[in-house]
């Protein structure tokens, strides 16, 4: 059984028929909620099936607590998962799903039993102990594969992307008692997800995984704001994305005029930039000279569609040719005079505008550190 | 709404019916016309003489021993074979179908000439006490030979059937190997063993080629059907048959009923 500690992934490859992870290195510290982002067949599941010991790495060296754990046997690495389809058994009802583990760690009848009531309660599992499997909600069957997992006070909780398998009624109920749980119960969780809005509610730390590669670790929200390369950019929501020539302090959109000042100090020539759809704020006319436009990353543009999307609405806007993407309030139609084919000024402020790499490779790095722009 | 009033509104439902009629008008008017001819006094008649009654008997037990050592001997090969890949696998899949295509006779026929006086294994049996010429033990090797596909298949199909995740759930909880095919696969599979049982047996009560080959006595009820046919005529085997024909329709009902049981378990 392993204490409470960190895990360590040292230059770790797996190597299967017509896929492989490469060269992972991370380091998951003592409490931390840490997610592995990545869209699917990138190599997440795999990841975690390496770290529980059913899939043997190729190379590299996994650690827990400072223990190389390439000899220790599934059962006795002393890591609990939760699975995407939960993996109940059917034959089990609850109570037995959630006790099947504590024979094997030391822990008395009277104890287990005592902790499947507080879990229960907890849970809110009490009146549904004797249910099979099959009888169960999404949600209480993520409850059930919660329960057993936590009823083993495991030091590291592994959570194969949770939420996907939950209809939209439980997800949101399931991500508030998987944050509930990680702050009372003093635990590491290490997460796998492909929904970065889930992730970057409930995650400290992260690493974005590409075909088999981590492109970026670190903070949840440094990895949000700040994408090293134009994958990244993309799965964390960035948009208006665009080549762009990097000169002193300014970026230049390829085969346009259109030149916006950036915060970044980007150490490259060429690369890409991303705005945010929601760092596209619209002005009112009057509040700049007119006849001085663009300036300060002030564009003006005609609006292309208006999609609706209940409280927020998504604005297409051309500016120079180029294709801007907005997401705004809704109230900002009548403030704004919003309609198809109207003209508008927006402003995005330096720090608004992002610049990184199209690929990292073969340029190592980016892990554990602030971006290169 | 039932079958025959969904066909009445369903072409191709109606055409597809009247191709299935001929194939159960094949299957059942021989057996019908069979039960039919002997009269009822003819078949209590039979129940009483001791010889029907003893190779229906061996019929049954030899088959349930054949089924018994299918289940012992087949189910970790069928285990490998659902949840492991290694070289030869195919090989080894299409080697366990093999008594289902080869004639009977010559299973037999193979089954002597590796258990003979010539053979070295023969020779070993033999020094070890084992006969397998005209005795149980050859006729039970014979029928487990017969019956093994059908045990090996029907079980392999069971643990394909049980998720690999929910045994990595297991030994992710603690369990080893060991409990966790205890606790998590068996359970789950049981059912595919009793039907893959059944089957075996079933296979075995019908066996006839190879069985006249390694062991004419003590007499199974098919040699003696055999027999009967040759020596006295239709009259005097069919009643036989009868009563062995009823036995495995009671077990092949048993069957289906269990295997409906199965799926819907696992719903």
């Amino acid at each position: 059984m392993i204490q409470p500690g960190l895990i360590e992934l040292e230059n770790i490859s797996l190597t299967l028929p017509g896929f492989a992870l490469e060269n992972i290195n991370l380091t998951i510290r003592e409490n931390d909620f840490f997610a592995v982002i990545g869209p699917t067949g990138s190599g997440k599941s795999l990841l975690l099936e390496g770290m529980l010991g059913l899939m043997p790495f190729t190379s590299g060296r996994l650690l827990f607590n400072g223990t190389d754990m390439d000899r220790v046997p599934v059962e006795k690495r002393g890591l609990a998962i939760v699975y995407q389809d939960f993996a109940l058994f059917p034959h089990l009802d609850v109570a037995g799903n959630i006790l099947y583990g504590t024979r094997y760690h030391g822990i008395s009848r009277d104890e287990a039993q005592n902790r499947l009531e507080h879990l229960s309660d907890i849970l809110g599992l009490s009146r549904i102990l004797d249910r099979r499997p099959h009888n169960l909600s999404g949600g209480e069957k993520q409850r059930t594969a919660l329960a057993r997992a936590l009823i083993l006070n495991p030091s590291v909780l592994l959570l194969d992307e949770p939420l996907s398998a939950l209809d939209p009624v439980f997800h949101g109920e399931a991500k508030e008692l998987l944050k509930r749980i990680h702050r009372e119960m003093d635990m590491t969780i290490v997460m796998v997800s492909h929904n970065f809005d889930d992730v970057i509610y409930l995650a400290d730390r992260g690493a974005v995984i590409h075909q088999g590669r981590i492109c970026q670790t670190g903070d949840i929200n440094i990895l949000f704001e700040k994408p090293c390369d134009l994958f990244t950019a993309r799965f964390v929501g960035m948009a208006n994305l665009m080549p762009v020539k990097v000169g002193k302090g300014r970026v230049t959109v390829e085969g346009s005029d259109v030149s916006l000042r950036t915060a970044n100090q980007p150490a490259f020539p060429f690369g890409y930039m991303g705005i945010r759809p929601e760092d596209i704020v619209p002005e009112p006319e009057g509040d700049v000279p007119v006849g001085s436009e663009p300036v300060g990353n002030r564009l003006r543009g005609t609006i292309t569609g208006i999609d609706n999307h209940g409280m927020f609405i998504r604005v297409g806007l051309d500016s120079g040719g180029l294709q801007f993407e907005a997401v705004w309030p809704r109230r900002y139609i009548r403030q704004y005079n919003l309609s198809h084919g109207s003209g508008i000024r927006v402003y995005v402020s330096p720090e608004a505008v992002h610049v990184f790499r199209e690929k990292l490779d073969p340029v190592p790095g980016c892990q554990d550190k602030a971006p290169l722009s | 709404m039932s079958v025959l009033n969904r066909a009445k509104t369903d072409g191709m439902g109606l055409f597809f019916m009247g191709f299935s009629l001929p194939v159960i008008l094949l299957l059942t008017l021989p057996l019908i016309e069979m039960a039919r001819e002997p009269t009822v006094a003819m078949l209590f008649n039979t129940l009483k003489d001791r010889e029907v009654m003893l190779a229906i008997a061996r019929s049954l037990g030899f088959s349930l021993s054949a089924g018994l050592l299918a289940f012992v001997l087949g189910t970790p090969l069928s285990y490998l074979l659902a949840r492991r890949t290694f070289p030869g696998k195919k090989l080894i899949e299409g080697i366990i179908d093999l008594p289902v295509m080869i004639p009977h006779p010559v299973v037999g026929i193979a089954i002597l000439s590796l258990a003979g006086r010539t053979h070295p294994f023969g020779r070993f049996l033999a020094d070890m006490g084992v006969q397998i010429m005209g005795t149980p033990t050859g006729i039970i090797t014979v029928l487990l030979f017969v019956g093994l596909p059908f045990y090996v298949n029907t079980v392999k199909a069971g643990f394909e059937s049980v998720p690999a995740r929910l045994e990595n759930a297991s030994r992710t909880l603690g369990a080893g190997t060991w409990d966790t095919f205890r606790r998590i696969t068996l359970p789950l599979t049981w059912r595919h063993m009793v039907l893959g049982i059944i089957m075996c047996t079933a296979r075995a009560i019908s066996e006839f080629g190879a069985i006249v080959i390694v062991a004419y006595h003590p007499m199974t009820a098919p040699v003696m059907i055999y027999e009967r046919f040759t020596a006295f005529g239709l009259e005097y085997s069919q009643p036989v048959a009868v009563w062995l024909i009823a036995l495995s329709l009671l077990l092949f009902v048993a069957l289906r009923m269990m295997s409906r049981s199965a799926v819907q378990y696992q719903r």
